[in-house]
């Protein structure tokens, strides 16, 4: 079975315990304006082009059925693209890339099979992550009842959007599931992610009763989710409706800007602030005061 | 927290430039006018007397270890027995030169070209080696980087690690004087042997009479500064060390403060002898424990105490320089002398051999951040989880250090020499990454050989692209192979040349150390040396083990054959003609050529496709090299150590099909071409893990850079410990993190006021980053950095 992948990353060392192989799978459900894979919720062909590795031979233009210049992502290229890749093939410096490409089950397996033995030494294994990796549940359900009978271990990075009922026998096969919650409030979620929470919400409560331990994780973003309020109703949720109740702040960070360069995407919003550690430290001592733990894989 | 005494020690150690001694040299060449047509180590051995009973006895301010090679803290002296000219030749530069820099002055220079030259003229190991040195193998093998033993004619050759548990601490030179007296007297039948045997024995008892008379004089220093010493603390510190001079190393030791100072008072001994390269500690925390042991039990010393005498003794180590010149500290870059000292492991009877010497060892290295002694571990599978986190967190401390070695490697290692279990599991390292043994005599630095060099012969008719000159064997217009096994047979051809003409300078030199340079004194530090009355040179230890090849560029020889075959003969996307073309112009004009080039799969991303051609290349490697023997009828070994030199060796080959610019440095080790190890630190592990690494008794050695983020935090060491205990699974001997960030490197270079102790990992040790060469420093930089979480 082939699937939609952006590029596995092994020696993971904050998707979970240990060293890890984090495979991203491309397709999401929410639009998260901070998303730091854009690519995994556009039209999978689109190609990413390196201004900075690009050394202009000038091959790709001589390829191009449709008159793309060098610079794909100047004014007016885009348009003319028709993703048809055949600069890809030509181009020496790789400045021409796709981020999205399709791999058999077995592709992916053969590159987890690689580092089993740092897992083993590490207690790692491996995250199921994205995009939206029960988004192909097919994919997915493969790949996780081949490295269950493996014992190797299984962590999945979930929005929690997804049909409960579709992917429980997936669910109850991991050993942790990190699930976001990027808004309690409705309204806003929606307006920042494309989604209401409703059904993250229900999802989660939902997942408490798989026996698979979860850890509630929150991209913490200035001017859109930090403030104390939003912070406490979150732990207040997760110390209701989950039996061992863990979060993690996962600080916001703008490592995609290049990404969104290349992919010719506008920038993201300036308004997008990490947050300090002062007051990280601060949101921490409120997620311990409602009686969540605080977590962190760093 | 450091004592004062420490911390003041530290400063001048970093802070002050290291000046050069003739005094060692002075004494000898007069030793010598007395003593001609004396026994060679009978005169020897004389000259190493005098020098203890003449040299000027210095005690430091604050020491509580002593014994000084010159007047000077930290201090170089001269060999001129082994080589003079190059001094003659350099020394106008010393305080000039790039790497490595010393002081000396006018006086001094006019001194040594009037009265200790002259006499040397013609008597030098040097110049006997370079008369003797066929010319064929001269052409490739003087000065040229591409097969390099200078440090074997121009150096002595050090590489031995005393014996402290059977002979040293047993017996204290004392002993050893009694013991070759008794052996002398069994020596009644007359024969060639017996009368060498006695000579090696009358040597010895001279050597042990001059260590023990030069302890007297420090004993006497320090009776008569404390005589007039005001500071009552200081006074009974240097009574103290009268006491213990006066004891040592005659007699053995029976506290710490004895035995260190008889681990120093041996070094002092080594070094006089012959300025050695790699004269390793051993295994310090297995043979000082006893004493560590029953100091604690019977309240003699307290463990802070204890901690701190360690901690001078890394100073002690760090302040004699290995005077050494302009071509071999390319080679061996940033003042090292390679004292190795092994901590961790198992025991003889296999049990884990961990104690809290071993956590003082790491704890005394983060401490004063001294670039000696090069402090190694050895990890075994079952090694206890404090010991690995102990070790990643010195790691993480960014100094390189410790040199991390595979327990189960190391021993294979040894096992595949020769060697017997209970020995092999007592091994210590050598120099940067040798397993070695104190029951052992080897070359185990003997040659560089440049491997790229062999490619560029294969593929430029025998020449060399840099200088124009004929190096290699006549070779085919590169332009008519019309296969990759016509590319690969050529190549393996000029290899198997350079191999030989490794074998042949280093028999060249063997020979000559055994008639010029025997080491009476360094031979008394070995059990099987003084049982059987057999000096060192004359392969007198219990283990001798064939000298050592060095392989530079493995990692960008295997790119090139990568990129010929992909580029060439299987995608024909280009012929040889325009990639030879390409080489020949250093790429100017093929930039896409090149690109190409670059993005045909490298060595050190996991790939088999490539890591195939590396494993057949250290195979053939091993085969061919171990084919020869030395002149004791062991068989040459094999390495891919790192030291510097694949800086000297990358500036003597042109650009190379792998996309490698004209001069560019090579790749050191096992370790992957700079900055092409492109995935993560993992591939690089399992790239380099297959190279059936414990054929190479010699060494193997992978170089990382990591993030400092990445082990910044208790987690992320203790991945760092899974990750380097999987790469030991899978076979490989060794591995060592740079874990300094990019920023702090560029920023040294400019502000390297700044950054005088900064520590970095060269290559199997660690220097001080501001003692590099710039280009050095480049290089180090240029090491890709693995930050990806």
């Amino acid at each position: 079975m082939n699937g939609y992948f952006m590029e596995p990353q092994n020696f993971s060392v904050n998707d979970g315990d240990g060293i890890r192989t984090v495979i991203f799978f491309a397709g999401c459900p929410l639009n998260c304006k901070w998303c730091a894979n854009p690519e995994s919720t556009l039209d999978f062909k689109r190609v990413s082009f390196n201004k900075k590795t690009c050394i202009g031979c000038g091959k790709c233009t001589e390829i191009c059925p449709v008159g793309v210049n060098i610079d794909l992502n100047s004014p007016g290229q885009r348009e003319k693209c028709i993703s048809c890749r055949s600069c890809m093939d030509i181009c020496p410096t790789n400045s021409r890339k796709k981020l999205v490409r399709i791999y058999s089950d077995s592709e992916i397996l053969e590159i987890i099979k690689s580092q089993e033995i740092f897992y083993r030494y590490s207690n790692g294994g491996v995250t199921f992550s994205g995009g939206e990796a029960t988004l192909q549940r097919d994919m997915l359900r493969i790949l996780v009842n081949s490295l269950y009978d493996k014992a190797v271990d299984m962590a999945l990075e979930t929005s929690g959007y997804f049909d409960f009922d579709e992917v429980k026998d997936i669910l109850t096969k991991l050993d942790l599931i990190f699930v976001d919650i990027k808004h309690m409030d409705e309204k806003k979620h929606e307006l920042y992610t494309g989604k209401g929470n409703k059904k993250i919400l229900e999802n989660i409560k939902k997942m408490n009763e798989l026996d698979v331990p979860i850890v509630v994780r929150i991209p913490v973003i200035d001017s859109v989710n930090s403030d104390e309020d939003n912070i406490k109703k979150t732990a207040v949720f997760v110390k209701e409706n989950i039996k061992n109740p863990k979060i993690e702040l996962l600080p916001y960070h703008n490592f995609a800007e290049e990404k969104y360069e290349c992919l010719g995407l506008a920038k993201m919003s300036d308004n997008f602030k990490r947050p300090s550690n002062e007051f990280l430290s601060h949101l921490k001592m409120i997620i311990k005061n409602e009686g969540a733990e605080s977590v962190s894989y760093i | 927290m450091l004592t004062k005494r420490i911390e003041d020690a530290r400063q001048n150690y970093i802070n002050s430039k290291p000046a050069i001694s003739y005094e060692r040299a002075r004494i000898w060449t007069e030793s010598h006018k007395k003593t001609e047509g004396e026994s060679i180590p009978v005169r020897r051995a004389k000259a190493f007397k005098d020098t203890c009973q003449q040299l000027e006895v210095k005690i430091f301010d604050g020491e509580i270890i002593v014994g000084a090679v010159g007047e000077f803290r930290k201090c170089g002296i001269l060999t001129p027995e082994f080589s003079w000219t190059w001094v003659d030749r350099e020394m106008d530069n010393f305080d000039k030169r790039v790497q490595d820099p010393y002081v000396m002055t006018d006086e001094q220079r006019d001194y040594v070209r009037k009265n200790v030259f002259p006499y040397w003229k013609g008597k030098s190991l040097e110049e006997s080696f370079l008369a003797r040195l066929p010319e064929d193998s001269a052409k490739v093998a003087v000065d040229t980087g591409i097969v390099d033993n200078d440090s074997k004619w121009r150096q002595a050759v050090g590489e031995i690690t005393p014996d402290y548990q059977d002979v040293l601490f047993k017996n204290g030179f004392g002993g050893i004087i009694a013991q070759a007296k008794k052996h002398m007297e069994t020596l009644n039948e007359i024969s060639a042997d017996n009368l060498k045997k006695k000579e090696f024995y009358q040597s010895v008892i001279l050597t042990s009479e001059g260590i023990i008379s030069l302890a007297k004089r420090y004993s006497q220093k320090a009776s008569e500064l404390a005589d007039s010493e005001t500071n009552e603390d200081r006074k009974s510190e240097l009574l103290k060390i009268a006491k213990i001079c006066a004891k040592v190393p005659e007699n053995p030791p029976s506290t710490f403060h004895e035995a260190i100072q008889f681990v120093w008072f041996t070094q002092l001994g080594g070094i006089l002898s012959e300025n050695p390269l790699a004269l390793n500690v051993g295994r310090f925390d297995q043979f000082m424990y006893p004493y560590y042991k029953s100091d604690i039990e019977h309240n003699i010393m307290k463990k802070e105490q204890i901690q701190e005498l360690i901690e001078v003794l890394w100073l002690k180590l760090s302040e004699w320089v290995w005077t050494i010149s302009a071509n071999t500290a390319e080679f061996f870059a940033g003042y090292n002398q390679f004292q190795n000292l092994t901590i961790g492991g198992k025991t003889r009877d296999g049990k884990d051999a961990v104690n809290e010497l071993s956590y003082m060892a790491l704890e005394a290295t983060e401490k004063v951040m001294t670039h000696q002694p090069g402090l190694s571990v050895r990890i075994h599978q079952d090694c206890p989880k404090e010991f690995l986190d102990a070790v990643t967190h010195l790691v993480s401390k960014g100094t390189g250090f410790p040199a991390i070695h595979s327990d189960q490697a190391g021993y294979q290692m040894l096992i595949n020499a020769g060697y017997e279990p209970e020995d092999a599991r007592d091994w210590n390292n050598c120099g940067c990454v040798v397993p070695h043994f104190r029951k052992t005599g080897e070359w185990t630095s003997a040659v560089n050989i440049n491997i790229t060099a062999a490619l560029e012969f294969a593929l430029n008719k025998g020449v060399n692209r840099i200088n124009g000159k004929k190096m290699g064997l006549d070779e085919a217009d590169p332009r008519t192979f019309t296969s990759y096994e016509e590319v690969e047979k050529a190549f393996y051809r000029q290899f198997d040349n350079l191999i030989k003409h490794s074998v042949i300078s280093t028999l060249v030199a063997q020979n000559l150390h055994r008639e010029m340079v025997p080491r009476p004194f360094l031979s008394s530090c070995i059990e099987n040396c003084l049982n059987e009355g057999v000096d060192l040179v004359d392969a007198g230890a219990k283990y001798n083990l064939g000298p050592v090849l060095t392989g530079i560029g493995l990692a960008v020889t295997a790119n090139s054959l990568a990129a010929i075959k992909k580029l060439v003969y299987e995608e024909k996307c280009t012929d040889i003609e325009t990639l030879i073309d390409a080489i020949d112009a250093d790429w100017e004009g093929y930039d896409e050529l090149r690109q190409k080039a670059l993005n045909v799969p490298k060595y050190g991303n996991d790939i088999n496709y490539v890591d195939d051609i590396a494993v057949n290349m250290a195979n053939h490697y091993y085969k061919e090299s171990h084919k020869y023997k030395d002149i004791n009828g062991n068989n040459f070994n094999t390495a891919f150590m790192g030291i510097s030199n694949y800086l000297p060796a990358g500036k003597v080959v042109g650009a190379t099909p792998c996309g490698r610019k004209a001069r560019e440095p090579l790749s050191e080790g096992v370790s992957p071409f700079a900055g092409t190890d492109a995935s993560t630190p993992l591939a690089a592990m399992r790239s380099a893990a297959r190279l059936n690494q414990d054929v190479h008794s010699g060494g193997t050695l992978l170089n990382l850079r990591l993030n400092e983020d990445l082990v910044r935090t208790k987690r992320g060491q203790s991945n760092l410990g899974s990750m380097i205990q999987a790469f030991f699974a899978l076979g490989a001997f060794h591995v060592q993190f740079n874990t300094v960030s990019t920023e702090t490197l560029l920023d040294a270079q400019k502000h390297p006021e700044n950054y005088k102790d900064l520590l970095v990992r060269v290559a199997g040790y660690s220097t001080q980053f501001v003692n590099l060469s710039r280009s050095m420093q480049d290089a180090i930089i240029a090491r890709n950095a693995h930050d990806k979480f």
